[in-house]
C-alpha cells in the first residue's frame, strides 16, 4: 500500500490548532484562550467539519506525511476530544502508516490515561513545553507547572515515547548560561531527543509587556540574550545534536519532519481558528475568531513569483537547508552588492548552488534576509 | 512724443523681515489692484515656500493706479529679495527703475542689507526715499532710526514717511512720497524700441516670457525683435502688463513695465539683463546688461533611489527655466552613484532648491556637504576650480590653494561685539573696521573665508547676538591659504561623499567632531564598524560602531510563513533611505547633517 500511496499520491502534512490553555502564559501574543467545556464541544464539531469538507478536494490528490496538533495547548484535549478529530483525519485522509504525528503538551495537562489514548491513535512524537526548569522563572511568566512536576511529567512521557522534544525560553529574568545548560543536561539524560529554543520576545500588551513596564520582571539584555543561546547551542551541539534551524536541535534523525515540511516550502493543510495552509502556490489563512471560523471566512493570498522567491531565501536560510540559487525566479542576487558582501565575510555560505547562513549569524538573520530581498 | 510724468517706476529695498511684502499688500489693496476678496497676505511672493519662509525670492512686478490731485498715475512697483543669497536679482530690479523706497524697521533701524542694498540703488543712480516702517510696535524709536539713517547712509530722512504697513497707518505717504519725489521715467516712444530684460521665466503655453522695462520706442504683438546679445529674433505673440496677474495689453511704449511673449522656446535663448530691440529698425548702443551670477556654493545632489536620476535631471532642468542662476553638472560618487553637482548663490538658496525638489518634483534627495570653490595651482602649473572635495588632487601634486573670501559687514547692538569678535577669529577672519554708528548699533568689517561663512556661521552669529545682529558679505577675491583635504574611512572604505576640505589648524577638531557625528547616526552593523578621519594616509580620529546585538524572529510560529516574510519587507522597506558605502549602511540625512555640527550652539 505504502509503494502505491507514493507513486499515486503527492505528500502534505496536516496542522490542527487547538487554541485552548489552562491559564494563558504572561507573555503569549498568540491565539490562545481558556474555554469552557461547551466551547470545547463546539470547537471540535467544527474542526471536524472543516476537516471532513476540505478533504473532499484534496484526499485523492494528496498522502499525509505529517500530523501536527498545536496550540495553545493540544493536551488540554479531553482523551475523547482528541480522539474524534484524530478519527476524522484517518477516515477522511490517506495517512501513512509511518506519518510522523507530534502533539504539543505542557506538563500541567499531561495525564497516564491521555499518554495511552495518544499512543494508540498513532501520536508518535511529543512536544513539551518546559520553558524552563527553574521554579521562579515559571512562577513569573505564569507556567502551571513546577520544575518537579515538569521532570516527573516527561520521565512518564519517555516511557511511552521516544521521540520526546521539550521547548526551553532564552531571555528570562537572572538565566545564565550556566544554568540553561544545566537544564538542558537534565533533559538529555531523561532522553529528550529534540530541543527548540526560543527568545524570549515581549509583544505589547501582553501582561509581561506591562510587568517589565513596572518594573516586576527584567529580562536578559539583547547581549545577554545572545550570548545565553550561544553558549546554550555549543553545549547541545557539543552533545551530539544538530542545529537544523535556528531555534531547533536534534539528534541525528530526530528532526521535526513536520516544520522542515513547512521550511523546504513544501504543502499543508492548517485546520481551525488562525491556522495557515498552503496548496496549489496559495497561502490562506482561517479566521482568527471562533464566530468567523463558524462562518467559515478565509482570507487567501496568491504568492507573486518576487513573494515566493522572498520566501525561498527566508525559510531556506532560517534552517540549514538554505536555498537553491537557481530556484529564485524573480530575484537576482547576484545583482545585489549585500549578497557578494555576506559571502566574501563568511556570513553566507555557498556550495553546489545552494546558499546557507553561518549559524553563527543566526542571531541578525533579520537584517541579512532583508537585504536580500532588496 | 508720449507724456511720461504720470508715470512712476520704483522697487522697494529693505533688510529681511523689515516689511517689505507687507507693505506691498497695503500699496496693492489701497490702490484697488486687486479686490478685497481676492487679496492674501505676500500676495506677490506666489510661491509656496515663499509664504511659508516669509522671503521672497522671485522678482514680482505689479501695476498700481492711484489718483493724485485729479491726475491718475501708473506706479510700477517692482519687489525684490530681501536675502543676501538674491543681491544679484535686487540689482536687476534696480535697473528697470528710476526710485528705491528704502524700508526701514523702527526698532530694528539700519541693518546690514538696508546699507547694501542702498548702494546698490545709488551705484544704479536711483532716487531713493526712505520709509520707515512698525511704527506700532512698542520698541518703535522713530527719531534715533532717523537720526541712523541720516548718518550712516546719508540720505534726508527730517521728512519721510513713518508708517505701520500692518495696520495701514500712514500708508497713503507712502503714495504721495513717491509721486513727490521719484522722477519719471525719461523715454521717447517714437525711438527705436530700447527694452531691458529684468527678468524671465517660463511658461508652458506661450514659452519663455521676458520681463521688460521699456526705456524707447514701443512693442506690440508682430513686432520682429531682436535680442542684442543673442543675436536671436523673434516676432512677438502677446505684449502685456502685471496687475498683478498677466494681463494682455495693445502695446508697451516707453516707461512701461510689462511682459514680452514670443513663442521663445527655451528659457536660455532669454538671457536676462539682455536689450531688446526692433529687428527693423535696431537701436544704436544696447543697455548696460548685468554681470552674469556666478554660483559660491556647491553640493552634490543624488536621488535615494538610484534608478531616479533622469527625474532628478528632469526636475533640475524645470527649475532652471525659472532660475538661471542655478547651475549644474552631473557627478558620480562611488558612494552615491549619479548625481549633479549643483551651484547656488548661497546655502538660502541651496536650500530651497532642495525643498522644492522634495516638494514639487517628489524626489527623495541626498544632498553632500556643502563647498565653495577652490583655486588650486598644481605642481605642473595647472590651476583646476575644485568644488567637491573629493576631486582634490593627492597633497603631493598641489603647489598651493587658494579660497575664496568675502567683505563680511555686520551689524550689532554694541554688547555683543566681543562675542561676534571671537567668532570671526574662529573662523579665521581678519579685522578690518568697526564703526559706532549710534549708541545702539556697530558695524564691525572683517575679512573671511567663504568656506567658514557657509560652515554654521550664520547660526552661531544668530545664537551669540539673540538674532540681534546682522550680517551681508560681498565677494573679494581669491587668497591662499593651508587647506587640507579631510577623508573618512568606514571600515576602511574612503567615502567620497563624505570629504571636506578644511584648514590646516581645524582638521583635528573637525574630524573628531565627525567621527562622533557619524557614530550617532550610523546605526549598528552585523560587525563592529570603525570610522576614521584621515589627511592622505594619516589617521586623525577614530570611533567604533559596536556590532548590532539582536535582530531575528525565533519563534516560527504554525505555518504562518506570510506573516515574517511581510515583517522582513517591512524592515527592507524601512531601509529605503540607507545608502550602502562598502558594507556599512549610511542612513541618507547623514551627508547633510554631519555639517550641522552641534559644537557652538552649547556656548
Amino acid at each position: 500500500m505504502l509503494l502505491n500511496l507514493e507513486a499515486m499520491k503527492k505528500d502534505i502534512s496536516i496542522y490542527v490548532h487547538i487554541p485552548f490553555c489552562e491559564r494563558k502564559c504572561k507573555y503569549c501574543a498568540f491565539n490562545s484562550f481558556c474555554a469552557t467545556e461547551h466551547e470545547k464541544e463546539e470547537y471540535i464539531g467544527l474542526l471536524c467539519r472543516e476537516i471532513e469538507s476540505r478533504a473532499k478536494d484534496v484526499s485523492q490528490e494528496y498522502a499525509v506525511r505529517t500530523i501536527y496538533f498545536g496550540g495553545g495547548t493540544p493536551s488540554v484535549l479531553s482523551p475523547q476530544q482528541f480522539e474524534r478529530v484524530t478519527s476524522t483525519i484517518f477516515e477522511c485522509f490517506d495517512v501513512y502508516d509511518n506519518a510522523e504525528f507530534t502533539v504539543e503538551a505542557n506538563p500541567s495537562s499531561i495525564t497516564p490515561e491521555k499518554l495511552e489514548k495518544w499512543k494508540q491513535l498513532r501520536v508518535n512524537r511529543l512536544s513539551i513545553g518546559i520553558q524552563t526548569l527553574k521554579d521562579k522563572s515559571l512562577a513569573q511568566i505564569g507556567r502551571l507547572h513546577s520544575r518537579e512536576m515538569a521532570l516527573e511529567k516527561l520521565k512518564l512521557a519517555r516511557k511511552l515515547f521516544d521521540n520526546v522534544s521539550c521547548d526551553l525560553i532564552v531571555g528570562l529574568e537572572g538565566q545564565s548560561g550556566k544554568q540553561i545548560c544545566g537544564e538542558a543536561k537534565e533533559l538529555l539524560s531523561l532522553g529528550v531527543k529534540h530541543i527548540s529554543c526560543y527568545l524570549l520576545e515581549v509583544y505589547p500588551n501582553t501582561p509581561l509587556f506591562h510587568m517589565i513596564s513596572n518594573g516586576q520582571f527584567s529580562p536578559l539584555s539583547d547581549e545577554d540574550v545572545v550570548a545565553t543561546f550561544n553558549k546554550l547551542a555549543t553545549y547541545l551541539q557539543d552533545a551530539g545534536m544538530q542545529r537544523y534551524e535556528i531555534s531547533n536541535f536534534a539528534f541525528p534523525g530526530y528532526e521535526s519532519r513536520h516544520n522542515l515540511n513547512y521550511w523546504s516550502r513544501g504543502e499543508y493543510l492548517g485546520f481551525g481558528i488562525s491556522a495557515h495552509s498552503f496548496l496549489h502556490g496559495k497561502r490562506t489563512e482561517n479566521a482568527a475568531t471562533v464566530a468567523d471560523y463558524r462562518d467559515g471566512k478565509v482570507t487567501a493570498e496568491t504568492l507573486s513569483p518576487r513573494e515566493e522567491d522572498e520566501e525561498k531565501i527566508m525559510l531556506g536560510l532560517r534552517c540549514n537547508l538554505g536555498f537553491r540559487l537557481s530556484d529564485l525566479k524573480a530575484i537576482d542576487l547576484e545583482k545585489n552588492p549585500y549578497f557578494a558582501d555576506y559571502l566574501g565575510q563568511g556570513i553566507l555560505r555557498r556550495s553546489g548552488g545552494v546558499v546557507t547562513l553561518n549559524p553563527l549569524f543566526y542571531h541578525l538573520s533579520n537584517t541579512i534576509i532583508s537585504n536580500l530581498f532588496g | 512724443m508720449k507724456d511720461l510724468s504720470h508715470i512712476r517706476n520704483f522697487c522697494i529695498i529693505a533688510h529681511i523681515d523689515h516689511g517689505k511684502s507687507t507693505l506691498a499688500d497695503r500699496l496693492i489693496e489701497l490702490t484697488g489692484t486687486v479686490s478685497k476678496r481676492d487679496m492674501q497676505d505676500q500676495i506677490l511672493d506666489s510661491m509656496e515656500l515663499e509664504r511659508e519662509k516669509g522671503i521672497t525670492i522671485k522678482l514680482a512686478p505689479t501695476r498700481l493706479v492711484y489718483e493724485q490731485d485729479g491726475k491718475e498715475y501708473v506706479l510700477n512697483l517692482i519687489d525684490t529679495p530681501g536675502h543676501v543669497d538674491f543681491t544679484y536679482e535686487v540689482s536687476r530690479s534696480l535697473a528697470a527703475c528710476e526710485g528705491a523706497l528704502l524700508l526701514v524697521d523702527a526698532s530694528q533701524g539700519v541693518e546690514a542689507q538696508t546699507l547694501a542694498n542702498t548702494y546698490l540703488a545709488l551705484d544704479n543712480n536711483l532716487e531713493t526715499v526712505p520709509v520707515i516702517n512698525k511704527i506700532d510696535l512698542p520698541s518703535a524709536r522713530v527719531d534715533e532710526v532717523k537720526a541712523e539713517i541720516e548718518e550712516v547712509i546719508g540720505l534726508d530722512a527730517h521728512d519721510c514717511p513713518c508708517i505701520s504697513a500692518k495696520d495701514g497707518t500712514n500708508v497713503e505717504d507712502v503714495l504721495k512720497a513717491i509721486i513727490e519725489k521719484i522722477p519719471s521715467p525719461k523715454g521717447d516712444d517714437q525711438k527705436p524700441l530700447k527694452g531691458l530684460i529684468f527678468d524671465s521665466h517660463y511658461d508652458n503655453f506661450k514659452g519663455a516670457i521676458c520681463l521688460i522695462r521699456v526705456f524707447d520706442g514701443t512693442v506690440k504683438a508682430g513686432d520682429k525683435i531682436l535680442m542684442m546679445q543673442t543675436g536671436k529674433q523673434f516676432e512677438v505673440t502677446e505684449v502685456g502688463i502685471f496687475v498683478p496677474n498677466t494681463k494682455q495689453v495693445a502695446q508697451l511704449s516707453a516707461g512701461d513695465v510689462g511682459y514680452i511673449a514670443a513663442s521663445i522656446k527655451t528659457i536660455a535663448d532669454v538671457k536676462v539683463g539682455d536689450t531688446v530691440t526692433s529687428a527693423a529698425c535696431p537701436t544704436e548702443k544696447a543697455l548696460e546688461g548685468y554681470k552674469e551670477v556666478q554660483p559660491v556654493v556647491f553640493c552634490g545632489i543624488f536621488t535615494v533611489d538610484g534608478a531616479k536620476y533622469n527625474d532628478l535631471k528632469d526636475a533640475l532642468e524645470k527649475l532652471k527655466l525659472n532660475d538661471a542662476s542655478l547651475k549644474f553638472s552631473p557627478e558620480a560618487s562611488a558612494a552615491l552613484g549619479f548625481g549633479f553637482r549643483c551651484g547656488f548663490l548661497g546655502l538660502l538658496h541651496l536650500e530651497i532648491i532642495t525643498e522644492r525638489l522634495e516638494r514639487e518634483f517628489d524626489l527623495e534627495i541626498i544632498t553632500t556637504a556643502p563647498s565653495v570653490s577652490y583655486h588650486v595651482f598644481k605642481t605642473n602649473g595647472d590651476m583646476l576650480e575644485i568644488s567637491n572635495p573629493s576631486n582634490l588632487p593627492a597633497q603631493v601634486e598641489i603647489d598651493r590653494i587658494e579660497e575664496p573670501i568675502v567683505r563680511t559687514s555686520i551689524f550689532t547692538p554694541p554688547e555683543y561685539v566681543g562675542s561676534i569678535m571671537e567668532l570671526c577669529q574662529d573662523k579665521r577672519g581678519v579685522y578690518k573696521d568697526m564703526q559706532y554708528l549710534d549708541k545702539q548699533r556697530v558695524q564691525l568689517t572683517y575679512i573671511l573665508p567663504l568656506g567658514e561663512i557657509i560652515y554654521d556661521f550664520f547660526d552661531s552669529l544668530k545664537s551669540r547676538t539673540k538674532g540681534y545682529a546682522s550680517f551681508d558679505y560681498e565677494f573679494v577675491g581669491f587668497q591662499r591659504a593651508d587647506l587640507v583635504k579631510v577623508d573618512l574611512l568606514l571600515n576602511g572604505d574612503k567615502c567620497d561623499a563624505l570629504s571636506l576640505i578644511v584648514h590646516k589648524d581645524k582638521a583635528y577638531t573637525r574630524g573628531r567632531e565627525l567621527t562622533e557625528r557619524l557614530k550617532k547616526i550610523i546605526p549598528h552593523q552585523l560587525f563592529e564598524v570603525p570610522i576614521q578621519a584621515c589627511i592622505g594616509s594619516k589617521i586623525i580620529a577614530r570611533e567604533t560602531i559596536s556590532a548590532l546585538r539582536k535582530d531575528v524572529l525565533a519563534k516560527c510560529y504554525g505555518g504562518d510563513i506570510t506573516r515574517k516574510r511581510k515583517l522582513l519587507e517591512k524592515q527592507k522597506e524601512g531601509k529605503k533611505r540607507m545608502r550602502k558605502i562598502g558594507s556599512v549602511e549610511i542612513p541618507s540625512e547623514a551627508f547633510m547633517s554631519i555639517l550641522r555640527l552641534d559644537d557652538d550652539s552649547n556656548k
